[in-house]
């Protein structure tokens, strides 16, 4: 007499899952599909940014601060993912819909649902594979680097991987979103529409919303959108990452209670109650992670090195006071030149925001004045640039303002050229491989199945 | 010997009861029919055993012990009516994926394509199979899962009679070897061919259960069919 555990390892192997889920995705249209429409895309794109860019250079080459301006992270990288980006948010939801919305519609969910693996970790190796789609569909945007380099253009490492690793983050994040809304609709067509009013309903919040101040800018900063800002503007934050995780483990939970047909509705709503709860937690803590890395070449988001050393060595807790209301333009000068530097730079600063929006038409003396205190010291200023913020904090620790160190500009990476010719790859060479790609994905198996023709092994 | 026993099963939608109130037990090697109508609710008491579908009440019992839905998939397995699972794939890789799972070795998988006949359409795509085809690709994937308990909706749909006498061969034979079958079967004769017992469902109620014997000294037809005892039940 078998037991009911008879047959069913401890530890039943993931390989023959995560394989068949690969080559779902393989055999399918909706990724061949996507990569189809996303060379031109990406090559118009890259195309577009390469003779700007040499527009650009032109110039610069007679000038050496005007090539230190040319960075390829903004010229080349961020237009050309820019357009992957787009392609992401609105194709890519299909691609990871078929994950699942494939065996709902066929019936072959229940039988899925019956094999030997929890609900969670289908749905864990059902993220992994829309990961890897992610990356096959960014075969084009990838080759547009590799054309971009052949082209005599300058990649820095750093900047490039973050780049890369915040798109796949947003890509991922777009892809759980496309899972829970499988997992909770009947068809394929209503799973699209559900991610596809969250990845376009993101954007009207980011353009509806944008800079606003109280609640609205707390929504604003749940837009999909703002995941990518940081990693294009080369900065690599831990708190960031985290949060993004934090909600794709969020949706993978809701997906995995979702997933099984055989669990009364109530117990759904109270499981799904508490992984919202948990994922807001992780959440929280994410935001308070204030841990980032300038990973830039030009190291846009730092101060010079002589600084950065010197203010590391202020250790005593700096508050600074802004009275400017967080639309202020100022504020976001003042944020991006000075605030955030510091806050990367020194181990202890506390920023308070005084200002609110009725102060903005000027019935507030004190509106604009932003006040430094460190070491028990205060002082004012209502500039919004380094060159006199940071002398004002040298004061006020009594320390000396450093030399600048010699040789640590950036260059810059000017660079005439023309990539009109590379349309060709992109509009025809990669979309022929990837048709021949497919094409082979969709040939019969053959020498291994030839064993059981016979009914003999 | 009991092996499975469903206690007092019952599931509702609305106002309506699916099944109310089932009660049976099955044994090793028994190969036990659900029979009925369409609508009886042979379906709905298949998946709610299999736990696809949460009763509302009663339970699952094996070996004597208490079996709760998220530990029926150990014990049984359910294949469905009207399914075509993996419609892209060929039918060599699907029947693979469902081996590789279970760690069935090559020479399980070549029976079960023997024992089945599906040579024929091994290299050919899920979604260009025939209804009979697609039937015996869903069977040939139950013989290799490796639950004691297989449950079946309808596995006789899409057969002609010389392909059902060969299916019936292929469940008999696995029942031989101790497996136990619980089929859902709408067609009485399929039924009477394949079953040891009976369990006639109608209108979520069991209406009658036992071999064809007990069946007909329960209604007192000594020579009556299935057919004409069903019809005196219900």
């Amino acid at each position: 007499m078998r037991s009911p555990k008879s047959g069913f390892a401890s530890t039943t192997s993931l390989r023959p899952l995560l394989a068949k889920e690969l080559a779902e995705i393989a055999s399918g249209r909706a990724l061949w599909t996507m990569l189809l429409l996303v060379c031109p895309l990406i090559g118009y794109s890259f195309v577009q940014a390469v003779s700007l860019y040499s527009e650009a250079s032109v110039a610069a080459l007679q000038s050496p601060a005007a090539a230190a301006t040319l960075s390829p992270l903004d010229g080349i990288l961020v237009p050309t993912f820019g357009s992957f980006y787009v392609a992401v948010t609105l194709l890519f939801p299909f691609v990871a819909i078929r994950v699942l919305g494939q065996e709902k519609e066929s019936g072959a969910l229940r039988l899925l649902l019956q094999l030997p693996y929890r609900s969670s970790t289908l749905i864990l190796v059902k993220l992994a594979a829309v990961l890897a789609a992610w990356a096959v569909a960014s075969i084009p945007a990838l080759s547009a680097l590799a054309v971009w380099v052949i082209l005599g253009g300058h990649l820095a490492a750093p900047e490039t991987a973050n780049l890369l690793l915040g798109h796949s983050l947003y890509g991922l994040l777009v892809g759980s979103i496309a899972l829970f809304a499988a997992t909770i609709s009947d068809s394929s067509a209503t799973a699209a529409i559900v991610a596809l009013a969250a990845t376009i309903g993101s954007w009207v919040l980011d353009f509806t919303l944008a800079g606003r101040s109280g609640l609205s800018a707390w929504i604003a900063q749940l837009s999909l959108t703002q995941t990518l800002r940081s990693f294009e503007q080369g900065l690599l934050s831990a708190g960031l990452v985290l949060g993004i995780l934090a909600v794709v483990g969020g949706f993978a939970a809701l997906s995995s209670v979702w997933l099984p047909p055989g669990i009364p509705m109530r117990a759904k709503f109270a499981r799904s109650l508490l992984c919202a709860l948990l994922t807001f937690a992780a959440l929280g803590l994410a935001t308070q992670v204030r841990t980032s890395l300038d990973v830039t070449e030009d190291r846009r988001n730092s101060f010079a090195p002589a600084d950065q050393e010197l203010l590391a060595t202020l250790r005593l807790p700096l508050v600074i006071t802004v009275n400017l209301a967080p639309e202020d333009p100022r504020y976001i000068d003042l944020r991006r030149n000075v605030l955030g530097k510091l806050e990367r730079a020194m181990p202890n600063v506390s920023i308070v925001l005084a200002g609110s929006r009725q102060d903005v038409g000027g019935a507030s003396d004190t509106y604009g004045q932003i006040e430094y205190v460190y070491g028990g010291r205060s002082d004012m200023s209502r500039s919004t640039s380094p060159r006199e913020v940071l002398p004002l904090l040298y004061a006020l620790a009594g320390a000396q303002p450093p030399a600048a160190m010699p040789g640590a500009e950036y260059p810059g990476y000017p660079l005439v050229a023309n990539a009109d010719a590379t349309l060709l790859w992109f509009f025809c060479c990669l979309p022929l491989l990837i048709a021949l790609a497919w094409w082979r994905s969709r040939k019969p198996p053959t020498v291994k199945s030839l064993a059981f023709e016979g009914g003999q092994p | 010997m009991e092996l499975l026993r469903a206690a007092d099963l019952t599931k509702r939608y609305g106002e309506d009861a699916a099944i109310a109130g089932v009660t049976f037990e099955a044994a090793a090697g028994e190969v036990l029919g659900i029979v009925g109508p369409n609508g009886a609710g042979k379906t709905t008491l298949l998946e709610t055993l299999a736990g696809l579908i949460a009763a509302d009440s009663g339970g699952v019992f094996w070996l004597g012990v208490a079996l709760p839905p998220s530990r029926r998939k150990a014990a049984m397995f359910y294949l469905p009516d009207g399914i075509r699972p993996y419609q892209d794939r060929f039918t060599i890789q699907v029947l693979k994926f469902f081996a590789n799972v279970y760690r069935r070795s090559t020479a399980e998988i070549a029976r079960a394509v023997a024992a089945l006949e599906l040579q024929p359409v091994l290299r050919k795509r899920v979604s260009a199979l025939s209804k009979g085809y697609n039937r015996r690709l869903l069977l040939a994937i139950g013989l290799l899962a490796p639950q004691p308990v297989l449950l079946m909706d309808e596995p006789f749909d899409g057969f002609d009679l010389r392909q059902t006498r060969s299916i019936i061969e292929v469940l008999r034979k696995s029942a031989g070897d101790g497996r136990t079958f619980i089929l859902a079967v709408h067609q009485l004769t399929d039924a009477e061919r394949v079953c040891d017992r009976f369990l006639l469902l109608a209108g979520g109620q069991i209406r009658g259960i036992g071999s064809l014997r007990e069946l007909r000294k329960q209604t007192g037809i000594p020579q009556g069919s299935l057919e004409e005892i069903f019809l005196a039940l219900t």
